[in-house]
């Protein structure tokens, strides 16, 4: 896949290749394979790992819990409707990402992932236990939410503080947390800036700044909400190889976004949102494939242009610049 | 450039010129600035229980006749925790007091400390009171717009407008901090000492935040021509009616009235 | 009669190094000039410089000539630089005064401010309101808008003021693609219908592929491209310049980089 390695930052982690998304391959990857995180998540903790009890602290990816949304609704206090009804379920190690304009619940939803939210009707399950009395730190253990703004959460006066606030919330210290602090920066690329303040950092590195205090949580589940909104190309590219590090380990990824190029190069599954519902969910080849546009327009989103592109030659579907490069490249040969 | 000019309502909206109405409520701002002037100043000055009594009652009256009396009443269920802890304080510590209700072991409350004590928490509410009806029966831009005719300089209307305009925003973006630290694992919701670890991370985005938001306010301003000299023009233009202005110039001379009086010691 | 930025540079005060070195802009009426760079290439310091700005507002040291008209920025008392150059932030929400109940009077903000009379202030509400495409907010209340909605409403209050140019600092980073295209059509048809010189700074190439006339590149604060938009966006630079291309000119460029052609018929947007 020549033309999309090009786009990783050649400094980034190695990620495998089986890694990277690509619309053909499904399932999810291994444990994790001789990257800078190698390693159980939370040595600090003592409690056996148990995939079946949410609350139990674990690290390894492998056991990763499953998400379920049974007939999960939200309305806002004041009334506001935002989620109506979603039956979703995200298996461990799945990449998934979850589009829609602005308003169509696609936040929201996020948000109850971690518990921020919490539904007014239905339920969430968390490795098939309810989360309903758990505490959103305890949560956290579990699953990480990186914020859009980071100017929302940056408040240390160091970078390296800055990061090791989330794993010290868990519980770890010494050398086990500069260890997390070192991985994490080192997987953004700001190794360098450790002793910085963060607001001498521009807007791209705070952003990536804010994903790595919550990469060195070394949660099982990743929620990243609009990670390459407002970043620029470098830091676009970094996020993308974070996210083929993050599914090399086996850990679940979910993307907020509405960007869908990068939607489609890196994730193997997307959900559109609109007006608070669930009205597409398939992989890329599928939601992007021309079958679909127009479900996809009317909820105010454009399919990335190597779909369009690939529709237009007759290609089948190529939602991402790999495919549409693996497809074209097939039909020369086979001229 | 033009000379700055009162809206004639021709031509406007009818959402930018519709006035409020009701009693009290329609009345014009700046007079129900100096009528709770008046009260505050009138609790304040007129010594003994009484008079401030009396002036909580009319404030209670006015908030009535405006139907805006349970909100006085959540403002003073809110204030409950200092009204209770003054009269304590009042009736069991104050000094010099010589005439005792009873005694309770080492405390002896006095009757000058439950009247001295009741005394001060009725100025108190008239003050919060008074201010607070003034709050709930006027628009913010229709006070802003009342003291912008009356001269009052852009700059300062425009540091109050944004003020109480920030309390909300500012409510949302501590929100939204809050919630970004939760996902981070900050303990909000377990034993308080854990949570008192949590002010830090808490408050200081909120400070950054609202630090950096001034340099793009600024210059958002600028870019509209906000310091450009001479008067602004007005679109939004409370009503004043003799009614009005006769009340306020009455609300004034009461107000000068009773200073005077207390500072010759007169009001005995 | 243009903006016109001549090796300019400048310095924030007490920064150690330079923002901007050696520039040279030209922006004139009608006109969309679009600008890219990596984040802390200047492009926000670029703005405020052509706008009058900086040194205006935020202080810091300028040199070399930068002028609106032919005036020296400097020489331009600052209310004075809001009637020649309508400047526009990321953020909806903090361009909001704050002080007006509906957007009509938001938007009447700048005139009112001027002193205009009260039918001079209506007659440039609505044509701002027109000119964006908005008449239909005038009723609402500016706080509770969308952050698309929020833009237009921004971008109407400063065209109320009628300046000859328009600078605009990534206006729709915040946006999602429908917001994004509202507010890039509606800025093509406020250059074409009141001839309004327009500077945008954007990271999405798309919107500048779409409705800009020519491109800079921005470099560690200074120029590294310029040309016609077409040219510049597929100048192969960019990548190293920490540019994203648009996705055509991306997709372009991998499957050549495979060793394949570029079918001819995509050479055009599909449909």
């Amino acid at each position: 896949m020549s033309g999309h390695d090009r786009r990783l930052d050649h400094s980034a982690p190695a990620a495998s290749a089986g890694a990277t998304a690509d619309s053909g391959s499904s399932g999810s990857a291994g444990a994790g394979n001789g990257s800078t995180w190698s390693g159980s998540a939370q040595a600090g903790r003592s409690a056996a790992p148990s995939s079946a009890d949410p609350a139990a602290p674990s690290g390894a990816p492998s056991a990763a819990p499953s998400i379920e949304l049974e007939g999960v609704s939200f309305s806002y206090p004041d009334g506001t409707p935002a989620l109506e009804n979603i039956e979703l379920r995200i298996d461990p190690g799945e990449l998934v990402a979850i589009v829609g304009q602005n308003g169509s619940g696609k936040s929201t939803l996020a948000r109850h992932l971690n518990g921020l939210l919490r539904p007014t009707a239905g339920r969430i399950l968390l490795g098939g236990r309810d989360v309903r009395g758990l505490h959103v730190a305890r949560l956290a253990e579990r699953v990480g939410l990186a914020f859009q703004n980071p100017d929302r959460q940056l408040f240390a006066g160091r970078v390296s503080a800055e990061v090791a606030f989330g794993p010290r919330n868990l519980g770890l210290r010494g050398a086990e947390l500069d260890e997390r602090v070192r991985a994490a920066l080192d997987a953004v690329g700001l190794s360098a800036e450790a002793a910085s303040n963060p607001y001498d950092l521009g807007y791209s590195r705070r952003k990536l700044l804010s994903l790595a205090s919550v990469l060195a949580m070394r949660t099982p589940i990743l929620v990243l909400d609009e990670p390459t909104t407002g970043q620029d190309a470098r830091g676009a590219a970094r996020v993308r190889a974070v996210v083929a590090v993050a599914a090399g380990e086996g850990r679940t990824v979910i993307a907020i976004s509405h960007d869908m190029r990068f939607v489609a190069e890196c994730f193997r599954r997307v959900v559109v949102m609109r007006a608070g519902r669930v009205v597409l969910d398939g992989t890329p080849d599928v939601v992007f494939g021309e079958a679909t546009w127009p479900e996809l327009r009317a909820a105010y989103l454009e399919p990335p242009f190597a779909a369009l592109a690939g529709a237009r030659l007759g290609l089948g579907a190529t939602p991402s610049a790999a495919s549409f490069v693996a497809a074209l490249g097939q039909r020369a040969r086979n001229a | 450039m033009s000379s700055a000019s009162v809206a004639t309502g021709s031509g406007l909206p009818e959402y930018v010129t519709r006035r409020p109405g009701g009693f009290y409520r329609s009345t014009n701002p700046s007079t129900k600035l100096a009528i709770a002037a008046l009260e505050v100043v009138a609790a304040f000055a007129v010594p003994g229980l009484p008079g401030p009594l009396l002036v909580l009652g009319a404030v209670l009256v006015s908030g009535l006749a405006a139907r805006r009396l349970r909100g006085l009443a959540v403002l003073a269920l809110a204030a409950s925790p200092i009204v209770g802890s003054i009269l304590l304080v009042n009736l069991f510590l104050l000094p010099g007091a010589s005439d005792p209700i009873a005694r309770l072991g080492p405390l002896a409350p006095t009757w000058s400390g439950l009247w001295f004590g009741l005394q001060t928490v009725a100025r108190l509410l008239v003050f919060s009171t008074a201010i607070a009806l003034v709050y709930l029966t006027t628009a913010v831009d229709d006070l802003l717009a009342d003291l912008a005719r009356r001269g009052l300089g852009r700059r300062a209307i425009f540091v109050v407008g944004a003020a109480v305009q920030m309390v909300p925003r500012t409510i949302g973006r501590a929100a939204e901090i809050v919630d970004a630290q939760r996902a981070r694992g900050l303990d909000t919701e377990g034993r308080f000492w854990q949570r008192a670890r949590g002010v830090v991370p808490l408050a200081a985005p909120v400070v950054f935040g609202a630090l950096t938001e001034v340099e793009e306010r600024t210059m958002a301003l600028e870019a509209r021509a906000f310091s450009a000299p001479g008067r602004q023009t007005l679109l939004r233009i409370p009503a004043d009616t003799a009614f009005d202005r006769v009340l306020r110039w009455a609300a004034v001379f009461a107000l000068i009235a009773v200073v005077g009086l207390r500072v010759a010691g007169r009001l005995g | 009669m243009a903006i016109e930025l001549r090796a300019v540079r400048y310095r924030y005060a007490g920064a150690s190094k330079d923002a901007l070195q050696s520039i040279d802009l030209r922006l004139e009426p009608g006109r969309v000039l679009g600008v890219v760079g990596a984040n802390e290439s200047g492009k926000t310091t670029l703005c405020l410089v052509a706008g009058g700005f900086a040194p205006g507002v935020v202080g810091g040291r300028l040199e070399e000539s930068a002028r609106i008209d032919g005036v020296e920025t400097t020489s331009i008392p600052t209310h004075a630089l809001a009637l020649r150059c309508g400047l526009l932030f990321q953020n909806a929400a903090t361009q909001l005064s704050n002080t007006t109940a509906t957007v009509f009077e938001e938007v009447g903000f700048g005139p009112c401010n001027l002193g205009l009379v009260v039918p001079d202030v209506i007659e440039r509400v609505w044509w701002a309101l027109k000119a964006v495409g908005v008449e239909d907010l005038a009723p609402r209340d500016p706080a509770r808008l969308s952050g698309g909605q929020g833009q237009l409403v921004a971008l109407a209050s400063v065209l109320a003021l009628r300046p000859r140019y328009l600078i605009l600092d990534e206006p729709t980073s915040e946006l999602d693609p429908a917001g994004t295209a509202l507010v890039a059509d509606a800025l093509a048809r406020v250059a074409s219908e009141t001839g309004a010189g327009i500077m945008l700074v954007e990271h999405k190439a798309e919107v500048l592929a779409r409705i800009a006339d020519e491109v800079i590149v921005l470099g560690e604060g200074s120029v590294a491209l310029a040309g016609p938009a077409a040219a510049v966006l597929a100048d192969p630079m960019l990548a190293e310049l920490g540019i994203e291309p648009p996705e055509r000119i991306g997709l372009e460029r991998d499957v050549r980089a495979a060793g394949l052609d570029w079918p001819a018929v995509l050479a055009e947007a599909p449909a």
